[in-house]
């Protein structure tokens, strides 16, 4: 166990000095910095074991087999799959495209697909794609304080809806969506259903359920490398399911022809995988389990319930999605309004405006004093418009954030 | 937030208003940033008379925007078109990081591409 959150000395860039002064990095939801451990797999992983995988019959090329498929088991016990469930792909965007391109193409016109309008665009854009031969996109609509809409829900699920595909944390909002009770009601339906993880399987405990058909995530937003990410599947699912990418790898036996393809999940990894990446996240993994994810999540609350008291202080701080730490992750999207706008009237006047800053100015500003904030629209267009915004900054947290980045983050703000 | 130059025309830009009489009018945005500005010029054909905009933005795009408005009277269009990126980004008052490159390049792109002439370039 780790004795003490946000504690930064496992993770070197936290060394690093820009004009003179620590960093603090709050954009977590974006990508997450590395700890030492992972690192360490990594370079250890090249010194020691590197062989091409399934491939060759020689010990070092076992040794780098045996040390991919442990990453796999790993991986997979860490969400309560079988390591059989688990394809290793680039990314959540990668997995979803996954999706689409195979239990999307079977999908003929006048069927549906039930997203909701709080997605990153992985979750829509492989979708928005199966409209041109005629599936129909319905988008589940959120409450004023960013909750989704259930009865919303329930009511654009349809007869033709074939697939659900949810978020299962808001990358904006933070809003936790109740995706058990979600995945009860698509299956109800008969719908597949599939949880866009990104967000959730980095920052709370996460068992994959017998209502999921199919989970995505990222190992870059959980302490993992880049280029490396998952999806999960069941295994019968998957057994159905044709190619993504064909190649190296991906078959038991080619003629001119014809080829019989591997079983799941080596089916779907087509070419050289991302040993590397399997490693390095499986070694996150190790470094998250050690913590405990009942943990992570509970300092997550932690941050994000006192930098939400201290917002709630600041007068021209606007935030968005539900106000009850419970029910959101360590998110933080928010604008700061600008009270030192001045605009001629037609008398010719000076009168105030009540309007924001852009989203992209109050991350310069912060930038100039080292605290790390996304800004703009963050993969999430049409939430944006939704919510009748150009875009917000983003402050975001994870296990190494501490008291003093809130501290730094509210200062800051404050001098606006 | 910026530096007192850049926030007074932030907060008092001096061509911040619509043109009737405009020759030319330019309507800019960008999606990613939500920007959308509108240029009016009013031309000879070779010089800019006047030039004023509407819009909205971040405070680098507007006030860059203001002052591309007021530099660019009396001078030539192809003149104006012409200068580099890099000096162009070098003559705005504040420095900037390359993340907001695209906001104080906003009124000189948006100008290239309005007085682009049919069949040239």
């Amino acid at each position: 166990m780790i004795n003490t959150y946000g504690n930064k000395d496992d993770f070197p860039i936290f060394n690093k000095r820009v004009n003179g002064k620590r960093i603090i990095y709050l954009d977590s939801t974006a990508t997450t910095q590395k700890p030492r451990q992972v690192l360490d797999a990594i370079i250890g992983y090249y010194e020691g074991s590197n062989a091409n995988v399934h491939r060759s019959v020689y010990k070092l090329a076992d040794e780098a087999t045996e040390v991919y498929e442990r990453s796999r088991k790993n991986i997979g016990d860490f969400i309560g799959s079988r390591e059989n469930e688990i394809v290793f792909t680039r990314n959540t965007t990668e997995s979803l495209n996954l999706l689409s391109y195979t239990v999307g193409e079977s999908l003929k016109k006048g069927d549906r697909i039930l997203i909701t309008s709080m997605e990153h665009h992985s979750n829509i854009l492989p979708w928005m794609r199966l409209e041109e031969r005629g599936v129909i996109l319905d988008y589940v609509g959120l409450d004023e304080m960013g909750h989704l809409d259930l009865e919303d829900l329930k009511s654009k699920l349809k007869r033709e809806t074939r697939i659900v595909s949810v978020a299962h944390q808001s990358n904006v909002l933070g809003t936790i969506n109740p995706i058990e009770e979600i995945g009860k009601i698509a299956k109800d339906n008969g719908s597949i259903f599939i949880v866009d993880a990104a967000q959730s399987v980095p920052h709370m405990p996460f068992r994959i359920r017998e209502e999921y058909d199919f989970v995505a995530f990222s190992g870059h937003k959980m302490l993992g490398p880049m280029g490396i990410g998952v999806l999960y599947g069941k295994y019968n699912l998957l057994e159905e399911m044709p190619p993504f990418n064909r190649g190296g790898e991906m078959i038991k036996d080619v003629d001119f022809h014809n080829a019989i393809f591997e079983d799941p999940p080596i089916k779907f990894e087509a070419g050289t995988p991302n040993v590397e990446g399997a490693v390095g996240l499986s070694a996150a993994v190790d470094y998250l389990k050690n913590i405990g994810m009942e943990e992570v999540r509970r300092h997550e609350r932690y941050l994000t319930s006192i930098t939400l008291k201290s917002l709630d202080g600041m007068k021209n701080v606007k935030y968005y999605g539900p106000r009850d730490p419970d029910e959101r992750g360590g998110v933080i999207a928010f604008n700061v309004k600008d009270t030192t706008n001045l605009k001629k009237d037609l008398e010719g006047r000076n009168i105030k405006v009540d309007r924001l800053y852009h989203s992209h100015d109050i991350a310069t500003f912060l930038d100039d004093r080292n605290v790390y904030v996304r800004s703009g629209h963050h993969c999430a267009e049409p939430l944006m418009r939704t919510l009748n915004i150009t875009g917000t900054a983003r402050a975001s947290f994870y296990v190494y954030n501490g008291d003093d980045d809130v501290e730094a983050f509210i200062s800051s703000l404050s001098e606006i | 937030m910026y530096s007192d130059e850049v926030m007074d025309r932030y907060q008092n830009p001096v061509k911040n208003s619509k043109m009737e009489d405009y020759d030319i009018k330019i309507d800019e945005a960008s999606t990613t940033c939500g920007d959308k500005i509108i240029l009016y010029i009013k031309t000879d054909g070779e010089r800019i008379k006047d030039m004023t905009w509407q819009g909205e933005g971040c405070i680098l795009s507007i006030v860059s925007t203001d002052l591309f408005c007021e530099n660019s009277v009396g001078k030539e269009i192809n003149g104006i078109k012409e200068q580099d990126d890099l000096s162009f980004i070098e003559s705005f008052p504040v420095k900037i990081s390359p993340g907001r490159i695209n906001c104080v390049m906003l009124p000189l792109r948006a100008f290239r591409r309005g007085t682009r002439q049919p069949g040239r370039e």
